[in-house]
């Protein structure tokens, strides 16, 4: 019996139009859900990649470039010509170079001071910095005050050439006017020479100096900026490899390093931020459609007698289905309009929210190819999630109309063979769609989709089985006589037929999975971000304090108004390897910044682990005694040793042989900092040691330090990196400030999606509460009993949740995030006690006005 | 037994049984059926609650497929026949009235009763015998009102309004007056049986109501699943 099918759309739609009217209440809901996922979605993109870009542009100031090279002679012409080339591709370049030199006052010609060792750098004004800027006092533009013929000194060298804005100095027998203060100098800590205090001038004002000569012992830094990169692709830039490559090829002997190394701390937190948020992304994706998958199938289950009396006057399911498909695609679309307005709204106002903590807010900008795809998510996800409720309108029979009490157990071999084809059909769509999001490289995309299809397979696996094994528990535990009636009637009525409360608990367990998750993973995540730039870290550095002057300065800063937390005491000893396992060090392949290890290093001893240092292999001593040493990540791989490599030293003379007792990787910053090897006292006793000391201070009580030790001790340097220890705490702050505020948007998502599944089941309730009612329960009566089964509902799911997504974080955490593996018992509880408080609440907000109902009213209904 | 007609049945029904599990157990329902219904005849469907009525008047109209047997309309097994292809075969044939007159609660009256002939899909929305068949009913005067705005007796005028619409060789009635009141539910029958011969369709009315059957031409009456009765009206003594 064929027959042309002419139902016509405009009549499907006319239908779906109706009903989702009819039920606007509801489908609010739907769309809300779809718009919560898809909000979250390109919110959390559309926000991370702006906020993204904006902390690599603040890892940028700290070089002032997007890539540096740093070389210890003059550049070739052929060198010059690759640079050249590179100019032709938009990459910007300066150069800035460093060299030691002394510099006297001429302030008053009768009483000359004595010349001062300084650092000075030399740069173009026009270009440098192509990141963050150079803070003069007076305030002034760099490049409008600073020529052939002046300097800016730092707040150090002012005192100690006693010196103010307008004096003139000389330098390399030329002389040149102060123009000011160097108050901010972004990137300090990337120079090469930190000894004496800063001169900052042009590179004509230096050649005047005539301090360049053949064999001089400056450092060239090139610095680059590549062009600025789109909006729609993630930064960092496409091609800040390649050039790193073509920087190292030309300069072999050079140290290239690009903004996503300028800062152990920054670098962590950015690669570990990028990859959470991804995972958030993916998360609120799976939670929105899965919002939307409960609301489709519970407003279907209300539909059942409509699809019945359809299919009674001659409608075929695929009539049926493309009804529901329609109104699927209109909510998906509605959801996903709405989302991208409010993943927009989220990335405008944020900035606003948090904007204290920003000195440069993100740019916000409409991605119209991320909506687009925002928008296609929705529709995609919506339809996916929705398939076996809209494929379940073939399983209607339409002798429900005539037979509504008969629930009959159907199916067997090929409705569950057909399920597994949906179910895996969608775990496809959904890898497809995971894939897809993450982007990149094709192969990177497919194995993440790929593993995600494979998790949420398990996750789904998992909880389906747990779900059925609690509830086997449960109907063991109705039996209980001695329970209370209302509890036993609430856990009866898990198992009445159409209950559902397997899917219930699944959809819960799911969404509780998902929320505990990002919960745990981002706790994890704050705290080691936390960890790698405390609030304390020191921010003045002492250096070349000598032995005898240790007690005498360290007693001097003691007494310092504004000191944070007191001086803490670096030893420093200048030590040569010779033998790395009987190797002598010349005989070793060392190219270009390597070759510094055939140099004098300073070596320094502790008796314990340092603060801020991470445990790459080995172990640091328990017990100090004399030959043992640690090495840092870098050194030992330059070096390549490993844990129980003999190491052979020259100090003042005499060797030191030291077995590596452990390579670890510091994350601190600073002078002194940067050693690569740590000694156990014993091991360098008698040797002669220099100190650095590092302490907090307040930025605006520095001045005084200064000068107090300038005039007890003047050949203690004191270096203020106040700005640069405060940026590298702003970044942090604010990676974990959007962690905090993306999961947060993220768990809130989840909350509501648990809402709908719960209030989703409100219309089967309805005839129950009638029956209830006119069998004499009273109100008080009917909800305790519906309270007793939203608790036992929403605690069950809790439990099993949390338990798995307590397995699942600790799996992200230890397979991305290098984390530890922890079980978090009080945070299983809290969400035990949370979801059957939503649950709760949800039901009861979805069903309150069921029990104010008239019993007569729905049964005259039937 | 009644006479067997000439012409061939519309419908027939031969070793009907129909089981359903219940997920423990297995409940028979109808345990051997058999009957056939000429062309044009009234037959009432009669028995107690639980006696197995509904299921076999679903059966009849392809709602549900038996466990095993025969159901033939208009010489077309049905027994084992594809899911679509019963929709379509209701579509054209069989027309329904149900207790609670199943009206879509989001179309209007004119809407519910055109819905037939849009899932028919044949083109012709036709308008003019939807209103004349309202007008029939009496509710010429509400077209555009929707089910929750009519009475009980309204709603199920509509719904006899949609049966009629395709002109359907069979009308399937389970127990249409069963929400109504007496005299509401008087005037439905009443409204049926005129329907029913202006159209010249055969009628199978499922009720517990004897007063009701007595207007059909036969009375088929089951009890525990099967066949205890099956009597022409005109043939049975009149009771006391």
């Amino acid at each position: 019996m064929t027959r042309q099918d002419n139902f016509s759309l405009a009549t499907a739609a006319k239908i779906a139009w109706r009903e989702s009217r009819a039920s606007s209440v509801k489908f609010g809901f739907v769309i809300l859900a779809v718009a919560v996922g898809v909000g979250s979605l390109t919110g959390v993109r559309g926000f991370s990649s702006a906020f993204y870009a904006m902390l690599l542009k603040e890892a940028r100031t700290l070089m002032a470039a997007d890539l540096s090279a740093r070389v210890f002679v003059m550049a070739t012409p052929e060198q010059m010509a690759v640079i050249d080339d590179l100019g032709r591709q938009g990459i910007r370049s300066t150069q800035v170079t460093e060299t030691l030199t002394m510099a006297a006052s001429l302030k008053d010609p009768s009483k000359p001071t004595a010349p001062v060792l300084v650092s000075a750098k030399a740069i173009d004004p026009a270009l440098y910095p192509f990141y963050g800027e150079v803070q003069l006092t007076p305030a002034a533009r760099l490049r409008d005050v600073l020529n052939e013929n002046s300097v800016a000194v730092s707040d150090d060298l002012a005192l100690r050439l006693n010196v103010t804005t307008g004096d003139m100095i000389r330098l390399g027998g030329q002389d040149y006017k102060v123009i000011g203060q160097v108050t901010k100098e972004p990137d300090k800590m990337s120079g090469s020479i930190n000894i004496g205090p800063r001169l900052l001038m042009t590179r004509s004002g230096l050649e005047r100096a005539g301090l360049l000569n053949a064999g001089s012992r400056a450092a060239q830094r090139f610095l680059f900026q590549l062009p600025i990169a789109q909006p729609s692709t993630a930064t960092p830039p496409p091609d800040v490899e390649a050039v790193r490559q073509t920087l190292k090829n030309t300069f072999p002997e050079a140290q290239v390093i690009d903004f996503r190394e300028t800062n152990p701390a920054i670098t962590r937190g950015l690669e570990t931020s990028t990859r959470f948020l991804s995972l958030v992304s993916l998360i609120a994706l799976i939670v929105g459609a899965l919002g939307v998958a409960t609301a489709m199938h519970s407003h279907l289950q209300q539909k059942l007698d409509s699809i019945a009396v359809m299919k009674c006057l001659g409608a075929r399911s695929s009539q049926i289905i493309r009804i529901y498909l329609l109104q699927t695609l209109a909510l998906g679309l509605t959801g996903g309009l709405l989302g991208i307005a409010v993943g927009g709204a989220v990335q405008l106002a944020f900035p606003h929210l948090i904007a204290r903590y920003f000195q440069v807010p993100p740019s916000f900008v409409w991605d119209w190819a991320s909506m687009a795809q925002g928008l296609l998510v929705a529709v995609f996800s919506t339809l996916l999630f929705t398939l076996p409720p809209l494929l379940s309108v073939r399983e209607i029979r339409p002798n429900l109309i005539l037979r509504r009490e008969m629930g009959e157990t159907r199916g067997g071999w090929f409705r569950s063979r057909s399920a597994i084809a949906v179910s895996g059909g969608i775990l496809v769509g959904m890898g497809a769609l995971a894939a897809w999001i993450a982007g990149g490289k094709l192969e990177d995309a497919l194995r993440l989709g790929a593993y995600f299809t494979g998790g949420l397979a398990v996750a789904l696996g998992v909880l389906a089985g747990v779900a059925w094994l609690l509830l086997r528990v449960l109907k063991m535990v109705v039996k209980i006589r001695t329970l209370p009636a209302n509890w036993r009637h609430g856990l009866a009525n898990l198992y009445r037929p159409g209950n559902q409360a397997r899917a219930v608990l699944v959809a819960l367990g799911l969404g509780v999975m998902f929320t505990v998750t990002i919960y745990l993973v981002q706790q994890s995540i704050l705290s080691e971000i936390a960890a790698s730039a405390p609030p304390g870290m020191p921010n003045v550095f002492l250096i070349d304090i000598q032995q005898a002057q240790k007690d005498g300065v360290t007693d001097l800063v003691k007494r310092q108004p504004g000191l944070d937390k007191p001086p803490e005491l670096i030893p420093s000893i200048a030590a040569r390897v010779v033998k790395v396992n009987g190797q002598p060090v010349e005989t070793m392949e060392l190219k270009g910044f390597q070759r510094r290890f055939r140099q004098s290093r300073n070596v320094s001893y502790v008796t314990e682990a340092p603060k801020q240092t991470q445990v790459v292999s080995g172990a640091w001593w328990t017990k100090s005694t004399a030959g043992l040493v640690a090495i840092g990540d870098d050194a030992a791989k330059v070096l390549k040793v490993s844990p129980g490599t003999e190491i052979e030293f020259v100090s003042s003379g005499k060797t030191v042989l030291a077995r590596v007792a452990v390579v670890y990787r510091n994350l601190a910053v600073g002078p002194g900092s940067n050693t690569e090897f740590l000694f156990t006292p014993e091991s360098v006793a008698g040797l002669p040691t220099i100190y650095y000391s590092a302490l907090r201070m307040q930025p605006s009580a520095v001045a005084s330090l200064q000068q107090s030790l300038y005039q007890r001790f003047p050949t203690v340097s004191v270096i203020n990196v106040a700005d640069v220890i405060q940026t590298v705490q702003e970044v942090v702050d604010q990676i974990a400030l959007v962690i905090r505020f993306i999961s947060t948007f993220a768990i809130m998502a989840g909350v509501i999606i648990l809402a709908s599944s719960v209030a989703g089941t409100r219309f089967r309730r309805i005839r129950e509460v009638v029956i209830l009612k006119t069998l004499g329960a009273t109100r008080k009566r009917v909800s305790r009993i519906f309270s007793a089964e939203f608790s036992i509902l929403g605690a069950t799911a809790g439990l099993m949740g949390s338990l798995l997504a307590s397995g699942f974080a600790n799996l992200v955490l230890v397979q991305f995030f290098k984390g530890e593996w922890k079980f978090n018992a009080p945070s299983i509880l809290v969400a035990v006690v949370l979801t059957a408080v939503i649950a709760n609440i949800a039901g009861w907000a979805a069903s309150a006005r069921i029990l104010g109902q008239k019993p007569l009213e729905v049964l005259r209904a039937e | 037994m009644p006479p067997s007609p000439s012409a061939a049945p519309i419908i027939a029904v031969q070793g009907l049984t129909r089981s359903i599990n219940s997920g423990t157990h297995l409940v028979s329902i109808l345990k051997g059926i058999d009957f056939e219904i000429p062309r044009g005849q009234f037959v009432a469907i009669m028995g107690a609650s639980g006696s197995g009525k509904s299921t076999l008047l679903g059966l009849l109209a392809g709602l549900d497929t038996p466990t095993t047997g025969a159901i033939i309309i208009d010489g077309t097994d049905i027994a084992r026949m594809a899911e679509d292809d019963l929709a379509l075969l209701r579509g054209q044939k069989i027309g329904f009235v149900f207790q609670s007159y199943q009206l879509i609660p989001t179309l209007t009256a004119e809407e519910n009763v055109l819905l037939p002939v849009e899932l028919a899909g044949d083109g012709r929305a036709d308008v003019s015998r939807a209103r004349e068949l309202l007008e029939l009913v009496g509710l010429g005067d509400r077209l555009d009102h929707y089910p929750v705005q009519l009475s009980g007796g309204e709603q199920q005028r509509v719904a006899l309004a949609r049966a009629f619409i395709l002109k359907p060789p069979i009308l399937m009635a389970d127990e249409p007056t069963g929400n109504l009141d007496s005299k509401t539910g008087q005037q439905v029958l009443e409204l049926l049986i005129t329907l029913n011969r202006r159209e010249g369709a055969t009628l199978v009315l499922v009720t517990h109501d004897r007063q009701l059957a007595s207007h059909a031409d036969r009375i088929i009456t089951l009890r525990d699943g099967l066949i205890v009765a099956d009597e022409l009206v005109s043939e049975i003594p009149e009771r006391v």
